[in-house]
């Protein structure tokens, strides 16, 4: 089969990825999907895709392909970017054309990045998603001499969409803040413990991946329940602490059940900032209640869709200053 | 009544209690698909595990405190009581196939023959699914069979192993890592994406393992997989 964009070097992790598999987390089956959807769905807006369409994951280390055919991409992520190599840049739309070679490189921060294409990645839809869980042979990690198709016409997209610095997720800092909402299993720690979670840094270990961060720092203390409990549910987020008191946090390809106390579980509009925190980042973890958890998401959810506007030129962006602090502010454009 | 509580900012977590019990699973499971067939637009999905359920919605969709309130009155209400299917299990036990049956025979000083009676006689409950894709975590093993983990996981064990850990009995899945005792293996494919629903095992099946021969894995296993093995 003649794929349409032919992958020359695959230096790290690449995986497709959408935003997930629902309904198959009662039979043991992960969620999986974008370590980092803030990113990936800016990355598909780039192109004028739907939020969710498939695109290509890397860890740290971008590929190198090749177009056989013209097509619409964007790369999202603080990354160098060549075309037949010329820099061009990332979070902006371009036209790779037939026999054009993409050259991604290396992450300056964060540690996934994200490559869409007009149209979306083309795959085998297994339980209902095209993100890759190659623990189950659910999809398996790309490699050089693999081939992918587009799902649709490759007409479609439009060169030139191009997210402003100040519109594109920061994953620099070495130390940031992350909110959680506390529980479920509070009451098997130690009010030490709990104190000790939200006002000490916990520093993101090597020992980190698709399925969760192991976290280094300050022992939390469990209370006289102890650190096991009878094995329950759990999704992305939660935060599990074993009894060597170290916090791991789960991620999107995290098992669906653990027989470990839960401290607390990091918010879904936090959850891609910890997927970027590079081992040796330092993290404060911070306790917000659930309905403001929920009102974060819905702001963050605003946020995302007035960018998809701005990028389909339906919504104009301009600066507007509240105080000392200036934002962004979004405006529909006037059709004439 | 069960403690409702969030668990995190798009779930909310149903415990029933701490005990690992039929009755409780029983409820689990009964509530799990109450809520299910209840249609609400902001469910995503409800996982179960021994005496608790996680009722994953989303939260642009609907408040913690509205989901609270419409799952409620769920559970006051008379729960169908909820009977999963019986499963077969054919399990050949022993040699290549149950490399540690011997050892969790001298280990409970009994017999080979005892083991496998002891193993195939009880019909076992699968509480839930979770760990591996298709892994069921099912009770009902007699603890005179129990032995303990190995001390170094083996690198690869055969999707369709038959292990036990501790006090528990179960089936790898996949081809994965892992430290149960093998005694066993069956020629049935626990976890299929290509087919719906993907699993053999259900939450709230009933499973029998059934011994065969050798010759009977074989034939079961290219039926099952489309392959022989080697």
């Amino acid at each position: 089969m003649r794929g349409l964009i032919e992958l020359l070097s695959v230096p790290s992790l690449l995986t497709v990825q959408d935003n997930g598999r629902r309904d198959y987390r009662k039979l043991g089956v992960p969620v999986s999907g974008f370590m980092d959807d803030y990113s990936a769905r800016i990355a598909n807006y780039l192109v004028g895709n739907p939020g969710n369409a498939p695109l290509l994951e890397f860890l740290l280390t971008g590929p190198t392909m090749r177009f056989n055919a013209s097509a619409v991409f964007a790369v999202a992520g603080d990354v160098k970017v060549k075309l037949n190599g010329v820099p061009v840049e990332p979070w902006t739309s371009y036209w790779g054309k037939r026999g054009d070679v993409l050259e991604v490189r290396t992450l300056k921060s964060g540690l996934y990045g994200y490559i869409a294409f007009a149209g979306g990645v083309k795959c085998e839809k297994l339980l209902g998603s095209c993100s890759a869980y190659p623990r189950a042979n659910l999809g398996r990690p790309l490699k050089a001499g693999d081939r992918l198709s587009l799902s649709y016409a490759i007409l479609t997209g439009r060169e030139g969409r191009y997210l402003s610095p100040e519109l594109r997720p920061d994953y620099s800092s070495k130390e940031r803040e992350i909110r959680v909402v506390l529980g479920p299993n509070l009451e098997h720690f130690s009010e030490t413990g709990v104190k000790t979670f939200l006002s000490k840094a916990y520093t993101v270990t090597s020992e980190s991946d698709r399925m969760g961060y192991r976290m280094d720092g300050p022992v939390i203390g469990h209370s006289q329940k102890g650190a096991g409990i009878v094995t329950e549910p759990l999704i992305p987020g939660a935060v599990q602490v074993p009894a060597n008191g170290r916090p791991i946090v789960m991620m999107r390809d995290a098992q669906t059940t653990g027989g470990y106390a839960k401290i607390g579980t990091v918010i879904s509009a936090d959850l891609h900032l910890l997927a970027q925190s590079r081992p040796g980042t330092r993290v404060w973890f911070r306790a917000v209640g659930v309905e403001e958890a929920q009102e974060i998401l819905r702001r963050r959810e605003k946020t995302l869709k007035a960018i998809e506007g701005f990028l389909a030129g339906e919504m104009g962006a301009y600066r507007i200053k509240i105080g000392e602090e200036e934002r962004i502010a979004f405006t529909k454009v006037e059709k004439s | 009544m069960p403690e409702l509580k969030p668990a995190g900012d798009s779930a909310l977590l149903i415990s029933f209690g701490e005990a690992i019990d039929e009755e409780i699973n029983g409820r689990v499971h009964a509530v799990a698909g109450t809520i299910e067939k209840a249609g609400f637009e902001w469910l995503v999905e409800v996982v179960p595990a021994y005496s608790s359920l996680l009722v994953v919605y989303d939260p642009l969709k609907a408040t913690y405190a509205e989901v609270e309130s419409a799952i409620k009155p769920l559970l006051s209400a008379e729960t169908e009581s909820f009977r999963g299917r019986l499963v077969e299990v054919p399990v050949v036990y022993g040699g290549q196939y149950g490399p540690d049956l011997e050892f969790v025979a001298e280990y409970n000083g009994l017999s080979v023959d005892d083991v496998i009676e002891i193993h195939s006689g009880p019909v076992y409950r699968v509480y839930f699914l979770g760990f591996l894709p298709g892994f069921a975590y099912l009770g009902g093993m007699d603890e005179r069979i129990a032995a303990p983990r190995l001390e170094k996981p083996r690198l690869k064990v055969p999707a369709g192993s038959v292990g036990i850990a501790g006090r528990q009995t179960g089936i790898y899945p996949l081809e994965s890592p892992g430290g149960w005792r093998l005694i066993g293996r069956t020629p049935l494919r626990l976890f299929n994406p290509s087919k719906e629903p993907p699993t053999l095992l259900q939450p709230g099946d009933r499973v029998k393992f059934v011994p065969i021969d050798e010759s009977e894995f074989r034939g079961l296993y290219e039926k099952e997989w489309g392959e022989g093995i080697d």
